[in-house]
C-alpha cells in the first residue's frame, strides 16, 4: 500500500493552524487537483479530485470519513473510492517544534523573518485572532496575550496512503505511488504557506483586517 | 512561403527534420546514414508523436521475420492485397514503391536501433481472406524497451495514455488474451515493469529510435514550432522556426522533410476535407496539419485529402491528456460476445467486430431524403454477462461499475435513456440474440473473419464474437466517430519528394506519414500500415535528401 508522511514546520502557534485547518472548506483547494467537495456531515464530506494517474488525468470522487477529531492535535480520516476500487486514509498531526532560537527569535530554517512593518500588522492580526478564539471559547476577553509570536515553532505533518483493491490494484498502486508524496508535500506546504502570509504578514486583507480589529 | 531577404541563418545543416514520429526518426537515422547533417524539431515537448501513442506495430509485407514463424509470402501477393484495398485512391506506382521498400527499411532500422522486430504469427491482416490477405505475420512488434537506457530524456519520451502504462509487447497481449481474459493478466508483473520503466507498444518503437538518435549526437530540439518553409532559387532552403518565443531560422542545404502528422486535430481542415464528420481524434492534440499547410503554401498537389485512418472512440468523461479529452480507440469492445452497436432507430448497421478503419465508415452513411447520417450518433448496448467477463475501457471485472455507463435495468429503460427507439432496440436484440444463439450473424456477417476472431473470446461457444444480450442490468456507451490520423496531404513520389501540382517534384521538400497522401488510400491493410508506410518513406526521403549535392 503505497503511503508516504511530509511535515513542515512553521512559526506559529497550533491554535493558529488549528482554526485554519478544522475547517476543510479553508485549504480543500490546497489539495492537489480539487474540483471540489461536498459535506455530508460533521464527519463524512465527498471530494472530486482530477489527478495524473501515471500519464493521463483521471476525476476521482472519494468520500472521506472523519474517525479522530483531537482539537489543535490531529484530524485522522479514511478515503473510499467512489467511482474507482481505491482505499485509503491518512492524518494532518500538529505538533508543538522545538522553539526559535536564534538571537531575534527567528530560526534559521524558517521563512524569511518578516520585516518590522509587515511583523507588526501579523502581531497585530494574531492578537486580534487570539482575543477572538478566546472570547469565542470563554465567554470574554483575554486578559493578555500567552507569549510573542515566533517564539512559538509547529510542526505540521501529513500522512496519505492509498490502496487500489481489484485485480489491477498492484499496477494502480505503482501508478499511484510517485503521485502521492507530492500531493502530501503540496498540501502540507500551501496550508504552511498561507498561513505564514495571513499571520506574519503580505497577505494585505489579513493586514486590514488586523488592523480593522 | 517565406523568402529569407537578407535576414542570417542560426543553424545551417543538411537536412531539417520536422517532427519525430515514427517517419521523422526513420528519415533523421537514414539522412544521418548518408552522411549528412541532420536538425529534429519538434514542437511538443515530447518525443514520439502519434506513433508513440499507438500500437507500436509496423505492417511490412514480405518482411524477413515472417519465415520465422512459417507464414510465406510474396510482393505479388501484397500488392494484389493492398491494391484492393486502396480502392483506387493510391498511384499503383507508389503501392509498388512501399511494398519493395519496406522489407530493407525495416533491416536498416534493426541495424540501426535497438529495435528487434518479432513477427506477430497469429495478428492478422485486416481483411485476411481477400486476395494476398495473410493470417498473420505482416505485423512486426517492437516488444518492450527500457526507458533507462534514455537517461536524461527518459521522461522526454511521449507515453501513450492507452498502452503507456501497461509494459507488455503485443506478442504478449495475444498471448495472455488481453481481451478475452482480462482479469487474468499477470498485473504484478506489468507492476514491476512499470516501476522498472519499461514501455510497450508505440512507446518502445519509439523509444528505440530515440535512443537511436541520441547515440548519433542527434537531440531532436523538442519545443521548437516550424510554422514556414523557407524558399531560396526555387527550392526549399530552410524552416522559420519558433523555440521560446524566439524565432529561428534552420538552413537545410539538402532538404526539409515533413514528418509532422496529420490535421485530424484542425476543425476547420477536417470540414473542409473529410469524407466523414471526425470529431474524436485519438491522437496527440498537436496534429494540427501544420506540415499540409506549410506544402500548400508551396503549391503542392494533394492526395487522399478525404481518407483517415478511422478508428470509433470512447470517451470517459474528465479524462485529460496533453490538456485535452482523451478520446480512446475501441478495438475489442464491439468485437467482444454480448455487444451490438445500434443507432436512433435502435438498429445495428454494420459488422461491429470489423476492423476499426473501414467499420467506421458504415457510420457516415447518408440519407439524401431526411439529409441525415442515420447512424451518428451510434451507441454500444451491452448486458451484465458482458461485465461479468471483459474489459472496457478502464473496467476490468471485479471493479465497481463506471459511473459513465448508462445503466438500466430494462433494455426499454436503456432505450430511454440513450434517446433510442426502444421497439426498434428489442426487435434487434431479440433478432441478435438469434444469431448469437445459433453462432451466425447473417445480417452483417459477424465473427466470420479471421480477423474479427483476433479480438473475439476464442473460448466462448461456437462465435467468438457472438453472445446474447439479455442479462440485466443493461448498459450503453456512445461511439463517436475518431480517428488515429488522417492521411490525406501533400502527393509524394517514391523517393518521398512531394510533388506540385502537374507531377513536378518540389526542390528539398519532403514528406512521409501521415503528413502526406497516404498509399494505401482509402484501405487499412493490417495492424501497423499507417507506421509501415510513414517509416519506409521516411526512411526514403532521409536517404534521398543525403544524397543530394546540397546547396551552396
Amino acid at each position: 500500500m503505497p503511503e508516504v508522511e511530509y511535515a513542515t514546520t512553521m512559526p506559529l502557534g497550533r491554535p493558529q493552524i488549528w482554526e485554519f485547518v478544522k475547517d476543510m472548506n479553508n485549504w480543500a483547494p490546497f489539495v492537489t487537483g480539487y474540483q471540489g467537495h461536498e459535506i455530508i456531515d460533521d464527519t463524512d464530506s465527498i471530494w472530486t479530485l482530477k489527478g495524473d494517474v501515471g500519464i493521463l488525468s483521471r476525476t476521482v470522487k472519494l468520500r472521506a470519513h472523519i474517525t479522530e477529531w483531537i482539537d489543535q492535535e490531529r484530524v485522522t480520516f479514511t478515503l473510499t473510492g467512489l467511482n474507482e476500487k481505491v482505499d485509503g486514509g491518512g492524518v494532518l498531526v500538529m505538533t508543538d517544534d522545538a522553539p526559535a532560537t536564534g538571537d531575534d527569535g527567528a530560526d534559521a530554517d524558517a521563512a524569511p523573518a518578516p520585516t518590522r512593518r509587515r511583523r507588526w500588522f501579523g502581531r497585530r492580526f494574531l492578537d486580534w485572532l487570539f482575543r477572538r478564539m478566546f472570547r469565542r471559547m470563554h465567554g470574554e476577553a483575554p486578559k493578555r496575550l500567552t507569549g510573542p509570536i515566533g517564539a512559538v515553532r509547529s510542526r505540521l505533518s501529513f500522512t496519505l496512503r492509498m490502496d487500489a483493491g481489484g485485480p489491477t490494484g498492484p499496477l494502480v498502486n505503482a501508478m499511484l505511488a510517485p503521485a502521492l508524496e507530492p500531493a502530501a508535500e503540496e498540501l502540507a506546504n500551501k496550508i504552511a504557506a498561507h498561513l505564514e502570509r495571513v499571520h506574519l504578514g503580505g497577505d494585505a486583507g489579513a493586514a486590514d483586517d488586523a488592523a480593522a480589529a | 512561403m517565406w523568402f529569407r531577404k537578407s535576414k542570417p541563418w542560426h543553424l545551417d545543416t543538411d537536412v531539417v527534420v520536422v517532427g519525430t514520429g515514427a517517419a521523422g526518426a526513420t528519415a533523421a537515422l537514414a539522412a544521418h546514414a548518408g552522411k549528412a547533417r541532420v536538425v529534429v524539431l519538434d514542437k511538443s515537448e515530447k518525443f514520439g508523436g502519434t506513433t508513440a501513442v499507438s500500437g507500436g506495430v509496423v505492417w511490412v509485407p514480405n518482411n524477413r521475420h515472417m519465415a520465422e514463424v512459417g507464414i510465406e509470402d510474396s510482393f505479388d501477393a501484397a500488392l494484389a492485397y493492398v491494391t484492393r484495398l486502396a480502392d483506387g485512391r493510391s498511384d499503383p506506382a507508389m503501392i509498388r514503391r512501399y511494398l519493395a521498400a519496406a522489407p530493407e527499411m525495416i533491416e536498416f532500422v534493426e541495424g540501426a536501433t535497438p529495435v528487434a522486430f518479432k513477427a506477430l504469427a497469429r495478428y492478422p491482416d485486416y481483411h485476411p481472406e481477400f486476395e494476398g490477405g495473410r493470417p498473420g505475420g505482416r505485423s512486426l512488434d517492437p516488444g518492450l524497451f527500457d526507458t533507462n537506457q534514455l537517461g536524461a530524456w527518459k521522461d522526454k519520451l511521449r507515453r501513450s495514455p492507452v498502452f503507456g502504462m501497461t509494459a507488455m509487447s503485443v506478442s504478449e497481449a495475444t498471448d495472455w488474451g488481453v481481451f478475452s481474459k482480462p482479469s487474468a493478466l499477470p498485473f504484478g508483473v506489468l507492476a514491476k515493469r512499470f516501476k522498472q520503466g519499461l514501455v510497450c507498444y508505440g512507446g518502445a518503437l519509439a523509444g528505440g529510435l530515440l535512443k537511436a538518435l541520441l547515440d548519433r549526437g542527434l537531440e531532436p530540439k523538442l519545443g521548437t514550432a516550424v510554422h514556414e518553409l523557407i524558399v531560396e532559387d526555387d527550392r526549399v532552403a530552410g524552416v522559420r522556426a519558433e523555440h521560446d518565443g524566439k524565432e529561428l531560422l534552420i538552413r537545410a542545404r539538402r532538404g526539409v522533410v515533413l514528418a509532422s502528422g496529420g490535421f485530424e486535430w484542425n476543425a476547420e481542415l477536417v470540414g473542409r476535407f473529410l469524407g466523414g464528420p471526425l470529431t474524436h481524434p485519438n491522437s496527440p492534440p498537436g496534429n494540427d496539419g501544420d506540415g499540409l499547410r506549410m506544402a500548400m503554401a508551396l503549391g503542392a498537389d494533394l492526395g487522399n485529402m478525404s481518407e483517415a485512418w478511422w478508428c470509433p472512440s470512447l470517451v470517459i468523461p474528465g479524462e485529460d491528456y496533453d490538456g485535452r479529452q482523451l478520446h480512446r480507440g475501441d478495438f475489442a469492445t464491439r468485437s467482444l460476445p454480448h455487444t451490438i452497436i445500434v443507432n436512433r432507430a435502435g438498429q445495428r448497421f454494420v459488422n461491429e467486430a470489423h476492423n476499426y478503419n473501414d467499420m467506421m465508415k458504415a457510420f457516415f452513411a447518408f440519407d439524401p431524403v431526411s439529409y441525415q447520417r442515420p447512424n451518428l450518433p451510434a451507441w454500444i448496448v451491452l448486458d451484465a454477462q458482458y461485465l461479468a467477463r471483459y474489459a472496457l475501457l478502464t473496467y476490468v471485472p471485479g471493479m465497481p461499475v463506471p459511473e459513465w455507463l448508462v445503466k438500466a435495468d430494462t433494455l426499454d429503460e436503456l432505450a430511454a435513456a440513450i434517446g433510442v427507439d426502444a421497439r426498434g432496440l428489442a426487435a434487434t436484440v431479440a433478432r441478435f440474440n438469434r444469431f448469437a444463439v445459433e453462432g451466425a450473424d447473417p445480417d452483417f456477417h459477424r465473427g466470420e473473419s479471421l480477423y474479427d476472431h483476433f479480438y473475439g473470446d476464442p473460448e466462448h461457444g461456437q462465435n467468438p464474437n457472438l453472445g446474447t444480450i439479455e442479462q440485466g442490468p443493461f448498459y450503453a456507451i456512445q461511439v463517436h466517430p475518431g480517428a488515429i490520423g488522417t492521411k490525406g496531404g501533400p502527393r509524394i513520389d517514391g523517393d518521398a519528394r512531394v510533388l506540385r501540382v502537374g507531377g513536378e517534384a518540389i526542390p528539398g521538400l519532403y514528406a512521409a506519414g501521415n503528413v502526406a497522401a497516404g498509399v494505401t488510400g482509402a484501405g487499412y491493410p493490417g495492424a501497423g500500415a499507417t507506421i509501415g508506410a510513414a517509416m519506409t518513406f521516411g526512411y526514403l526521403a532521409g536517404r534521398h535528401a543525403a544524397a543530394q549535392p546540397g546547396a551552396k
